[in-house]
């Protein structure tokens, strides 16, 4: 177990120094972007796969976690690089504490409605931003502080996206993430049995949407312009659709499946489209096609890595 | 007052919009219990259907046979879409899990957005003028348009025969069996399946007569124009209390009559917020909305 950890740090310093020596920008961009889908996916997934809540909102946290961030180390902290992790903490929070303030009616409401209050959350999010002239409304805000080099970016995206991974697998695994398994399951059961249900489903979506800032405030940072506009319903549905496509409640199957959907466009860029974001075709007819043939994605509940832990089976 | 008053016109015309949209999403939910997030998208194809029929026959101008083949040609097309989306996509997950069926309709609710992009080119389209529009009376300064006023008859015809196809015909009972006991009503001999596609056919149909009404009104279509009204007209359906008919009408009227005050008196940028706001407030007050009622667990 412990070479294994060693191997792979190696080897993710390795793809690392390879992406920063050999590979366009144009690559190395699509490196960030990834991880950024993944730590997205992460989020959503265990609110999600682990906690079966459905969110459809997180494009709402990510642009609260992506504005926080832009907007403090612009206007606070200068635009020294090294503040970023700060204020991407920074924004990771302000996002947690509007997802506790989501999660309160959590307890009362379930399934398509808890849905609809989300993506109520996040419409209103965007909608505000959008009339809020100071972050620049409908223009968005632009100038925010960028990794001054690839290998930067990679090395910070890449560690907090080790992390989000790391803390989320070993909360599914936990105590907690039992206890919301439960839940899941069958919620009077669960309740029956000792469960503190509000309780523990509050906590998840504070820790998803704790994830989901951090995604947002990487994002801002990554490209160096948000707009209000960027964190609309259809971000929220692309990140459903990562989360959906690797399984929910596998966390390394979202991992996999954002490195997959992040890297099909790209490969498919080639075919003559006439200018048009192919991945808003395909994505839909892969999940229509998922959802009737695999419904459970790609892994379901299973890990990549088949420790016994792991699985809940 | 006078300005209150033209609001109302135009709040209700558009409430009536919502109202028809609405059924649509509260009856697929009361059969099946599910979001259907394309019917916004049914919504669109019923518009475009509509617009190629004319464009194909050169019927463009202004004139009731022509406006009332735009009509009919946009009830055929949404249903047929309507079929065909319950067909391929809903009904092979009968028995598969409630999330999985709602991810399939964003799925599908994506595709027809941004496969209209393709098919019918992202740009809008400026729908023919079916309807003369003209002022038919002045009452101080308040003015009814004809188009607000066919808007009115339409709605209130659709909404007649709707009433009559649910109460009184041996479909609408079945249908009502269906909603309230999907389990017990193939015992009482109702085949399940072809009464959930009448439903979907139903609430397509009248998506299709609104989006031709609203194309009338404000004459521009684009793959991308159900999202704005599937978006309030879903929230009227909640407000009311989702799969509830009367519920869906009398949300629709209030909601469409609460924009227009909103546009009316100068918040028309927060207007997709507050109909919101409004809805997370409804579900926190009262979660079944107005008219619904409350399904005890069973365990």
């Amino acid at each position: 177990m412990k070479n294994k950890k060693i191997i792979f740090l190696i080897s993710f310093v390795a793809i690392g120094v390879i992406c920063h020596l050999f590979l366009n920008s144009y690559i190395q961009a699509l490196v960030i972007t990834f991880m950024i889908n993944a730590i997205m996916a992460l989020s959503l997934n265990f609110i999600t796969g682990v906690a079966n809540q459905f969110s459809l909102g997180q494009a709402g946290f990510m642009a609260l976690g992506a504005y926080t961030s832009a907007v403090l180390t612009k206007e606070f902290l200068g635009d020294v690089w090294y503040v970023i992790p700060v204020t991407a903490l920074a924004g990771a929070c302000v996002s947690a504490a509007a997802g506790f303030l989501v999660s309160l009616p959590s307890f009362k409401l379930k399934g398509d409605y808890l849905a609809i209050v989300t993506m109520g959350f996040a419409e209103i999010v965007r909608v505000i931003l959008l009339n809020w002239n100071h972050v620049g409304g409908p223009r968005g805000y632009n100038a925010i502080a960028k990794w001054p080099e690839f290998i930067l970016s990679y090395a910070a995206t890449g560690s907090y996206l080790i992390i989000t991974f790391i803390v989320l697998y070993h909360l599914k695994i936990s105590w907690f993430g039992r206890n919301l398994w439960a839940i899941n399951e069958d919620e009077i059961a669960a309740e029956v049995m000792g469960t503190a249900v509000a309780k523990n489903k509050r906590a998840a979506f504070l820790v998803s949407s704790f994830f989901a800032g951090l995604g947002g405030a990487l994002y801002g940072h990554h490209l160096g312009y948000i707009s209000p506009g960027s964190f609309s319903f259809l971000m929220s549905v692309q990140i459903l659709i990562y989360a959906v496509f690797g399984g929910l409640g596998s966390m390394s199957g979202s991992v996999l499946s954002a490195f997959i959907l992040t890297a099909l466009p790209e490969v498919l860029r080639s075919l003559p489209t006439g200018g048009l974001d192919l991945r808003m075709i395909i994505f839909p007819v892969l999940l229509i096609i998922m959802m009737i043939l695999r419904p459970e994605g790609l892994l379901g509940r299973r890990e990549l890595f088949a420790s016994k832990e792991g699985s809940h089976e | 007052m006078q300005e209150f008053l033209q609001h109302t016109i135009n709040g209700l015309s558009f409430g009536s919009i919502y109202a028809l949209v609405a059924l649509g999403y509260t009856m697929v939910y009361g059969i099946l219990a599910m979001i259907n997030f394309a019917h916004s998208d049914i919504y669109m194809m019923g518009a475009f259907g509509a617009f190629y029929v004319i464009r194909f026959f050169n019927l463009g101008d202004p004139n009731p046979v022509h406006f009332t083949i735009g009509l009919l040609a946009s009830m055929i097309f949404a249903g047929l879409v309507g079929f065909c989306v319950e067909k391929f996509a809903y009904k092979p997950l009968r028995k598969s899990d409630k999330m999985n069926v709602l991810i399939t309709a964003i799925g599908v609710s994506i595709l027809f957005e941004f496969g209209g992009q393709i098919v019918f080119g992202a740009d809008p389209k400026s729908f023919p003028q079916l309807l003369s529009n003209e002022v038919v009376f002045q009452f101080y300064d308040i003015s009814f348009q004809s188009v607000d006023i066919m808007i009115y008859v339409i709605t209130f015809i659709a909404l007649i025969g709707l009433s009559y196809l649910i109460n009184k015909t041996q479909t609408g009972r079945a249908m009502r069996a269906v909603s309230s006991r999907p389990d017990i009503a193939p015992l009482m001999g109702i085949n399940t399946n072809k009464i959930i596609s009448t439903t979907f056919v139903v609430g397509s149909v009248l998506a299709g007569l609104a989006s031709v009404l609203v194309a009338i009104k404000y004459p521009k279509i684009d793959p991308m124009m159900g999202v704005k009204i599937g978006t309030s007209s879903f929230v009227a359906a909640v407000f009311g209390g989702i799969g509830s008919l009367p519920g869906a009408v009398i949300g629709g009227y209030i909601l469409g009559l609460g924009e227009y005050y909103l546009t009316g008196y100068g918040a028309s940028t927060y207007k997709e917020a507050l109909s919101f706001s409004l809805l997370i407030l409804v579900l926190l007050i009262k979660p079944t909305g107005l008219m619904g009622t409350k399904a005890k667990e069973k365990i």
